[in-house]
């Protein structure tokens, strides 16, 4: 996948693209105001990813202990709607906590990092199979070896970017 | 624009009294050069005619991808149809000053034939008509490449358009330069890690440099969309903004990359003579080979995907906000793919 431009980059283009060159052109009212309502989701978009999968397992983490801390507050009371509320503290509320997810930006900058160490070593290997013999051979398995890790991955960013309606021309 | 365009073509047509333009239409879709379809009607000494004509004009410099001056391209085409029997448009000259049309532009004459080529494959309406009009096309193709450069690159300027080093004094430092081209743009076009196959590319062209070829005139973009045919033969060779000198192995690559791309078949036409290379080579005696081929389809991908990819870094690097440099990405992605099928990348899709 991509870091440069991420996912925020892509939309961030898109929102700039919709006030640069369609809004401009369009003479309907209507057309113009969906044009605005459509950048302001993308923007809404934009804000919520860097927040969305902490803010789930936080509210996922969260509701466990709720579930459990609801039901201590009913232990004097008897029934069959307080033995519920027990019942689902005794079960789902049992579950364990999803760990904290690691910072997305913060993943994005390594994957990067080294990204841009296969891309030197490139030059690298090159440089020694230039020089030709025993180097050049071993430089020749090595770039093989890098191949093969990158290959699969053009191919998933491909399908990835490219199903149904996703690439002009396939719908 | 109509004012202007008339104004344009009193200065350039001999005896002409009146001009008036009709049908100022866009051509939709082309990357590199906005293009419109109009219709001149002219009367000299009381005579009338209509001229079918096109406008061809620079995009924005910040949406530019690729940098060409249409200048040499005016210039070019008029030497070709000078000396060359490869038909092109007539170019009634360029138009360098930017107040005129908003760009530098140029005015050509619309020719007649069929644009839709995909009509002469798979069963298509035309099909009959595949072999004679692909025969046609290679025996032009020759004629290009068998053209000395001396009439058709005069003053030089095609030997490196793009203003990129490219020394065209041998194929040996055609090459050489253009590997070198090739490599020392990679800082300006590696918007993500992800484009180091194209710094792979690069440097295994540069180890692997294959046999010499005469340089010639290259049309930098002979792909099965860029012909017009009619009754069995070619009418004209359009689109030679990326014309400049090179190995004529260049265009045959281009064209087998594009022919793929295209669900198309120039490539086995014409079938009496085993197809395009085989006839290709029977004229000209190069011995092209297959290999060959597959070396110069990754050259001349190289060739496009270089400014394109230096287009889409300006945008991601913000230089400027055009869209269309963002929703490259996206075909990009699919270049990247045919890259690992160039390179012979382990578990690439064959």
């Amino acid at each position: 996948m991509n870091t440069s431009p991420g996912i925020d980059g892509l939309l961030e283009g898109v929102v700039l693209g919709i006030g640069n060159e369609l809004m401009p052109h369009l003479s309907n009212e209507k057309a113009q105001a969906s044009a605005a309502m459509m950048q302001s989701i993308l923007q809404a978009i934009r804000q919520m990813i860097p927040l969305f999968d902490s803010a789930l397992i936080d509210e996922h983490n969260a509701m466990i202990v709720t579930l459990r801390s609801a039901a201590e507050c009913l232990a004097t009371v008897t029934g069959d709607e307080a033995d519920a509320v027990r019942d689902r503290a005794a079960s789902i509320g049992q579950r364990a906590d999803y760990p904290t997810p690691a910072d997305r930006d913060e993943v994005a900058r390594a994957h990067t990092e080294l990204g841009r160490a296969l891309e030197a070593s490139m030059i690298d290997l090159d440089t020694l199979q230039r020089k030709g013999g025993a180097p050049a051979a071993a430089a020749d398995e090595a770039l093989a070896v890098i191949r093969a890790h990158l290959a699969p991955r053009y191919l998933r960013d491909f399908q990835a970017i490219t199903v149904g309606a996703g690439f002009l021309g396939r719908s | 624009m109509n004012v202007q365009l008339a104004e344009y073509l009193h200065r350039h047509l001999a005896d002409v009294d009146h001009v008036s333009i009709e049908g100022f239409t866009p051509i939709p879709g082309g990357f590199s050069r906005e293009t419109f379809r109009f219709d001149a009607r002219v009367s000299r000494g009381g005579v009338e005619e209509v001229l079918p004509l096109i406008l061809r004009k620079n995009p924005p410099a910040s949406a530019a991808i690729l940098e060409t001056s249409r200048q040499v391209e005016h210039e070019l085409i008029e030497a070709i149809r000078t000396h060359t029997k490869v038909p092109v448009s007539r170019s009634f000259g360029a138009e360098t000053d930017p107040s005129v049309f908003g760009e530098p532009a140029m005015v050509i004459e619309r020719m007649h034939g069929k644009s839709q080529t995909s009509d002469l494959f798979n069963g298509g309406v035309d099909a009959d008509q595949a072999d004679e009009v692909m025969r046609h096309l290679c025996e032009l193709l020759v004629e290009l490449h068998t053209t000395s450069l001396a009439v058709l690159n005069v003053g030089g300027q095609l030997s490196d358009p793009r203003g990129v080093g490219i020394d065209a004094s041998s194929w040996d430092s055609y090459m050489e330069s253009t590997y070198e081209y090739y490599v020392s743009s990679y800082p300006s076009l590696n918007y993500d890690p992800a484009a180091m196959i194209m710094l792979d590319a690069a440097l295994t062209l540069r180890r692997h440099k294959p046999r010499p070829l005469p340089l010639c005139l290259v049309h930098g973009d002979f792909n099965p969309a860029n012909f017009l045919y009619q009754k069995g033969r070619v009418t004209a060779l359009i689109d030679w903004e990326n014309s400049r000198v090179g190995d004529p192995r260049e265009d045959l690559g281009w064209m087998v990359a594009m022919d793929g791309m295209s669900n198309t078949a120039v490539m086995s036409h014409p079938r009496d003579e085993g197809g395009f290379l085989a006839y290709y080579n029977k004229l000209t005696g190069f011995a092209v080979t297959a290999e060959e081929l597959g070396y110069f389809i990754l050259f001349g991908t190289m060739n496009i995907a270089v400014p394109v990819a230096s287009a889409i870094k300006r945008r991601v690097d913000h230089e400027h906000e055009q869209f269309l440099h963002l929703y490259l990405l996206q075909p990009s992605a699919a270049t990247l793919v045919a890259f690992t099928q160039l390179l012979a990348y382990p578990g690439a899709p064959s």
